[in-house]
């Protein structure tokens, strides 16, 4: 083993003895090019490592074995042993002096088996290093993004989807990180150019998963974040959520989602380089299937560029469904044969497969009569008055109710901030007095 | 419960796809099967996503677990009746009974409450069943039968939805809600 690596370790060492983590982990962010340099023998320092008393020193090790992986070209199964034990036994008590290394790891960590193309094994281990890192169940960190991806990568969701059902209340920044600690490090500040990235391919690959899970809903409110982010320039993954955005809320409303007012770079930058998708949209307004048919063969090329064919095909089979919604308004039956012909569907036991599918899914209420092949169109059977819609309606209040202790709790976290009180004392000194935590909430039930 | 009658399974499989990168073909035969007895056919459309091409070729089960997957997810039931008979083996045998006994009934709540009448042979292609089975079946479920010509329609009963809360659950949750409200 060379000397400055000797050095490495006997710093890693003495300092992890002493438990002056905040000074060991400055210095070791200094030698991360020295242990690059000595990617050949990475393996005999980690050797005189223990993870658990020397997580950091191990951390940085781990971290310049990644970098170097292009020219290294390690074992893949050697790598992701380290990171599952690392996780297993790091300390996460040391891990919080060095959060911008460990998140720098975590990504360098998926790049790596993205490109081996092995995204299955790191799930569970990204899963834990998230678990490991957040301050509390609720906060976004960096590492969402990447679980996200290798997830969409390994087409297996069943670890992800706990994390994206939670609503976020809090994010944790490379750059807030850095500021906390105090680091005004050159490397780091390249990170924090970063964290606009990770928060936007959370909300873009989140929207993607609810998508293919067809929880359209959800995707929608997804693919809105991510567009409606305060921006002054274009992201290109806004771009993408806002072609996705398009056809989910065709998918799910019909026309185009309200989108809030105080996002100018979609109408600046965005329409104009989503011109086949508002043509889309433009279309899907005429109710007409064979004009949509038309103008989706007609984009084909580019919506197979974009991946988003298999989506315009959904667009394509809501409308038959919208149309369909659309008749029971009007009528109260109608033979099968005419909805075929007034839904532009080929026969009328088309038509039937379609109501039939429908019915099951509770789109809408209806009978069939196959001996005079008609279709009887009815209300919502629902009278609310049964147990089911009582739970139904118990779930939804409780929801609510969560929300507003949620907002309480904010708004006071928000009242109490200095800078806050701060700012508003210097201007408007009056207020202070009024100030209850209810006089702002807009109570719904006040 | 019997919606909870394979979640353990279900979890440890799924455990154990994510830390291996070889796994036999029984492990996605038995996930899929779950996935399909309990309706979770994004789930089980993504599975076979995710399954190595060469097992989906050497592998006569799981392609047939995927005709029933495309079936389902087609709500094309003459198919998923006819593919669900095959000669499965022990691995999943009891998730494919349970998942043919809970189709089976589906359709038959689905027929109920979306014709008022349906031809015989209409409803015999959809669930594929013997004459004379069909016959007893929609006799049991109190469904009467008339002549159009010579072809037997039948006239479905929606089935009647039981109430399973009970009281006191529902007592609780309100008074939570008039605390809240009073506060």
């Amino acid at each position: 083993m060379s000397s400055a690596l000797e050095n490495y370790v006997n710093q890693v060492r003495t300092l992890s003895a002493a438990c002056s983590y905040r000074e060991l982990a400055d210095e070791l962010a200094e030698s991360l090019s020295l242990l690059i340099r000595n990617w050949s023998i990475l393996d005999n320092v980690l050797e005189t490592l223990d993870i658990q008393q020397h997580t950091l020193g191990v951390l940085y090790v781990l971290l310049a074995k990644l970098h170097s992986a292009p020219t290294a070209n390690p074992e893949p199964a050697q790598i992701i042993q380290l990171m599952r034990d690392f996780l297993q036994r790091s300390s996460v008590e040391q891990l919080r002096f060095a959060v911008c290394a460990f998140y720098e790891t975590c990504h360098c960590f998926t790049d790596f088996i993205v490109q081996k193309q092995l995204s299955t094994l790191g799930i569970k281990i990204l899963s834990r290093a998230i678990d490991q890192i957040r301050q509390m169940d609720t906060q976004l960190t960096p590492l969402h993004a990447d679980l996200c991806q290798l997830s969409l990568k390994a087409k297996n969701f069943s670890v992800v989807l706990p994390y994206l059902d939670a609503d976020i209340t809090d994010i944790s920044t490379v750059a807030a990180e850095c500021k906390n600690q105090q680091q005004q490090q050159s490397q780091n500040t390249m990170d924090a150019n970063n964290d606009a990235k990770y928060f936007l391919l959370y909300y873009y690959y989140g929207g993607m998963i609810y998508t293919a899970i067809k929880n359209y809903d959800r995707a929608l409110y997804f693919f809105e974040v991510c567009i409606t982010t305060p921006a002054m320039a274009m992201s290109h993954i806004m771009l993408e959520a806002y072609k996705k955005f398009l056809m989910v809320s065709l998918i799910v409303e019909g026309k185009i989602a309200y989108i809030p007012k105080n996002t100018q770079v979609i109408g600046r930058f965005m329409k104009p380089q989503a011109i086949y998708y508002h043509d889309l949209v433009n279309v899907y307004a005429n109710s007409s299937s064979e004009e949509l048919r038309i103008i989706i063969l007609k984009y084909s090329e580019a919506f197979t560029r974009d991946n988003n064919m298999g989506l315009a095909k959904k667009v394509a089979t809501s409308l038959y469904k919208r149309n369909i919604q659309r008749l029971t308004k009007t009528f109260l039956t109608l033979s099968l044969s005419d909805v075929a012909s007034r839904v532009q569907l080929a026969s009328a036991s088309d038509a039937e497969r379609y109501i039939l599918n429908m019915i099951k899914s509770g789109e809408i209420y209806a009978t069939i009569n196959q001996k005079d092949g008609m279709v009887l169109f009815k209300n919502d059977p629902e009278k609310y008055n049964s147990p089911d819609m009582f739970l139904n309606v118990q779930t939804n209040i409780t929801q609510v109710l969560d929300l507003v202790k949620q907002i309480n709790k904010m708004e006071e976290e928000i009242l109490l901030n200095p800078m806050y009180v701060k700012k508003s004392l210097g201007s408007q000194d009056d207020d202070l007095t009024s100030q209850h935590p209810k006089a702002f909430s807009g109570d719904p039930t006040d | 419960m019997q919606s909870n009658k394979y979640k353990e399974l279900l979890q440890q499989l799924e455990s154990e796809e994510l830390e291996h990168i070889e796994l036999t073909p029984e492990v996605y035969q038995q996930l899929m099967a779950i996935y399909l007895y309990q309706n979770e056919l994004s789930n089980a459309k993504l599975l076979w996503m995710r399954i190595p091409d060469k097992l989906k070729v050497e592998n006569k089960e799981l392609a047939q677990l995927n005709l029933l997957n495309l079936a389902l997810h087609h709500n094309n039931y003459a198919d998923f009746f006819k593919h669900i008979n095959y000669n499965w083996s022990e691995n999943v045998k009891s998730t494919i009974d349970d998942l043919f006994a809970k189709q089976r009934e589906d359709i038959f709540t689905l027929t109920g409450n979306a014709y008022v009448s349906i031809y015989e042979e209409h409803l015999l292609d959809m669930v594929q069943m013997a004459p004379n089975e069909l016959r007893t079946h929609c006799a049991s479920l109190g469904w009467t039968q008339e002549q159009d010509g010579d072809r037997v329609i039948w006239l479905p009963k929606a089935k009647e939805i039981v109430p399973v809360r009970g009281n006191d659950d529902q007592l609780l949750k309100l008074t939570e809600f008039v605390t809240f409200l009073e506060n």
